[in-house]
């Protein structure tokens, strides 16, 4: 069984006096969705960060497929094929699919685009994701709804040949059936070897897609379990208290003084 | 040769009949061309289905009344004269609700005509929701969903469930890898969703699929193998559909093949699906056999460089073993490798064709049987499911 993708040993991140992140293990499997979640301020969008070159981790190691690396910039992480998709729909409104797909990575030469190209590939990318609700690739994304947007957003990450992709909430601005149909998409991420990173607040979400559950509790990872060993309402415990049974942090009394 | 099949999974025949018989013969015929092969121009449909022009004049303006289909200039013209006008089907003229019930999931699509995916749901299923009741409620809910989305209503469900099925009421008999036995699926889904439902074995759906839309298109002898929990098969035979007694097919997955092989569920020992199904390929790749698709995938990407001789030895052999058989049995044109299948490193499909020629005497006979990949890869039985539907669908547009 080869290694996981990606894999964070021991990280450590502060911003001034406040530790947000306290010796996070956290690792991430090709194949598979790993579902990130925590109650708001454990750390999972710094989590994320780190690992997309925002901010620099103070202290631990990061893998990527076995070797140790360092991300310092998000274009390291791009290098690498890492790819993150926000919450926010970061996609240029006044440009049309395949411009935001290949923002700022254009084909062709300084003086003369290969338009037609970049097209075929993007029409090939997004077929290749089953994705036939968006009846052209010139359209201005600013005629997109939300989900078709998360779509594009997603495809874009396709497009780079991405090994990993991290979405933060990519159904938190969507409504029931756009959701659907994101994480329907999600899922065939997965189906076709990358290892997908999802964060969400809803725990139905993640127990719809997910295949592992990663639970950050105050900036410690309390718990990392396969989606089918546990129950719902273990996860709510492990967000809320930080320990549920026998998973998660040591109880109290168990601790020798 | 018409890639339709009638009701009974006999082609639909054209006899002798009263006028509006035969218009109502001629328009779902002129349907179902643009449904399968897209849009074209009157001349070709004139030529394709030996009407005269005037006869496809009078059915292409009444679909266009109704909506179905729009007409364009081409923007490519051969030759001098009028250029034909080009027929278009409107996708959202008619849809369907599509499912695949599959072991760890439930994969939903609103499909348009020509095939158009117009949105699509999925969900896992966990030992708590694989339930019966639990999965006609989701798809209940999932339905409206989609159909509110998307704004089309569906006029028909197609449902595909990995087991023994009964055709005609869409009976589930036993889908052991479910854990199902004796569910009135047709009747219960039929009756929440209020539409006529069809319900039929995956991998006969799947065999559907690559004829009408995937690599089969021309032939009329193929085989769809897929493997997922299980392994089924699918046969089409001189274009329609090969089915045994009251209508029920057989299943490939349970041929027995190794003699001193592990038990399998079905109470045989051996059988195919045991040795070429998910659980073996996980065995073979050192995975645990619950391993996600996604790690399989993943996994046997990582072998891709140079595969053989490596783990996969032993599972090639009696995928080799068993395709040999399939083919000395049936003597098809094709045989469509699905679903986990369509994984394989390329090399390892290429070993397997030159092993198959190799050992099988009928594929020498007819000039080599081709094996495929599905196109289709892991949607190949939701097309189906959706071309099941449409079937009675088209016919009443």
């Amino acid at each position: 069984m080869t290694q996981p993708i990606l894999a964070l040993r021991g990280v450590n991140k502060s911003f001034g006096a406040v530790q947000v992140l306290h010796d996070v293990d956290f690792t991430v499997r090709a194949g598979e969705v790993t579902a990130l979640v925590g109650d708001n301020g454990a750390g999972k969008s710094t989590l994320v960060k780190c690992v997309a070159g925002i901010h620099p981790v103070d202290r631990g190691e990061i893998f990527f497929d076995g070797e140790p690396v360092h991300i310092t910039s998000p274009t390291d992480a791009a290098k690498l094929g890492i790819e993150v998709v926000y919450q926010d729909l970061a996609l240029a409104d006044n440009l049309d699919i395949v411009q935001n797909m290949f923002l700022g990575r254009e084909r062709g030469n300084p003086w003369m685009l290969d338009e037609a190209e970049m097209e075929q590939a993007a029409r090939r990318t997004l077929a290749s994701l089953s994705v036939r609700t968006v009846t052209s690739v010139r359209m201005p994304v600013s005629a997109l709804s939300g989900g078709q947007r998360q779509t594009v957003a997603i495809a874009k990450a396709v497009l780079w040949d991405s090994k990993v992709i991290m979405l933060d909430e990519p159904t938190a601005a969507l409504g029931v059936a756009q959701t659907r149909q994101v994480l329907d998409l999600v899922r065939r991420l997965a189906e076709q070897g990358l290892g997908v990173v999802l964060i969400s607040h809803n725990m139905a979400d993640v127990f719809e897609v997910s295949d592992r559950i990663a639970t950050l509790y105050l900036g410690r990872m309390v718990a990392d379990v396969a989606t089918k060993d546990v129950t719902h309402s273990q996860v709510v415990e492990l967000i809320t208290a930080g320990r549920s049974g026998e998973l998660g942090l040591a109880r109290p009394e168990a601790v020798t003084i | 040769m018409s890639r339709a099949w009638g009701a009974n999974g006999v082609p639909a025949l054209s006899s002798g009949a009263r006028p509006d018989e035969v218009r109502r013969h001629n328009r779902a015929a002129l349907l179902r061309r643009l449904h399968v092969a897209g849009p074209c121009t009157r001349a070709t449909l004139a030529a394709e289905l030996g009407l005269n022009r005037s006869t496809i004049k009078a059915v292409v303006d009444g679909l266009a009344e109704s909506g179905v289909v729009t007409e364009a200039v081409p923007v490519q013209r051969s030759g001098a004269g009028r250029p034909s006008l080009m027929v278009i089907p409107d996708p959202e003229a008619a849809a369907v609700l599509a499912v695949d019930i599959r072991v760890e999931q439930v994969a939903m699509a609103l499909v348009g005509i020509g095939g158009q995916i117009l949105g699509r749901h999925s969900w896992n299923l966990h030992r708590a929701t694989r339930t019966p009741g639990e999965v006609i409620t989701h798809i209940a809910e999932s339905a409206q969903l989609l159909v509110e989305e998307v704004a089309v209503p569906a006029r028909g469900v197609g449902v595909s469930v990995p087991g023994v099925v009964r055709r005609a009421d869409g009976w589930v008999h036993e889908a052991p890898n479910l854990g199902w036995r004796d569910v009135a699926l047709g009747e219960r889904l039929g009756a929440v969703l209020k539409l006529p439902v069809q319900v039929a074995n995956d991998a006969e759906l799947g065999a559907l699929a690559e004829h009408v839309r995937g690599n089969a298109r021309e032939l009329t002898d193929i085989v769809y193998i897929s493997a997922e929990r299980g392994v089924g098969g699918g046969v089409i035979s001189g274009g329609a559909p090969l089915r045994g007694t009251r209508g029920y097919v057989g299943e490939l997955g349970h041929i027995p093949v190794r003699p001193d092989g592990r038990p399998c569920y079905c109470g045989s020992r051996g059988c195919w699906e045991t040795e070429v199904g998910e659980a073996a390929l996980c065995r073979a790749l050192g995975l645990p056999e619950s391993s996600a698709r996604g790690v399989i995938v993943a996994e046997l990407r990582s072998l891709a460089a140079n595969p053989m001789p490596g783990p996969l030895d032993e599972y090639v052999e009696w995928l080799i073993a068993g395709l040999v058989g399939v083919v000395n049995m049936m003597a098809p044109e094709m045989v469509v490798l699905g679903d986990l299948f369509t994984a394989l490193p390329g090399p390892v499909v290429d070993h397997v064709r030159r092993q198959v020629h190799e050992r099988s005497l009928v594929s020498r006979a007819i000039g080599g049987t081709r094996i495929e990949i599905s196109p289709l890869g892991r949607d190949a039985k939701l097309v189906g499911a959706a071309e099941l539907a449409f079937e009675p669908v088209l016919g009443a547009v």
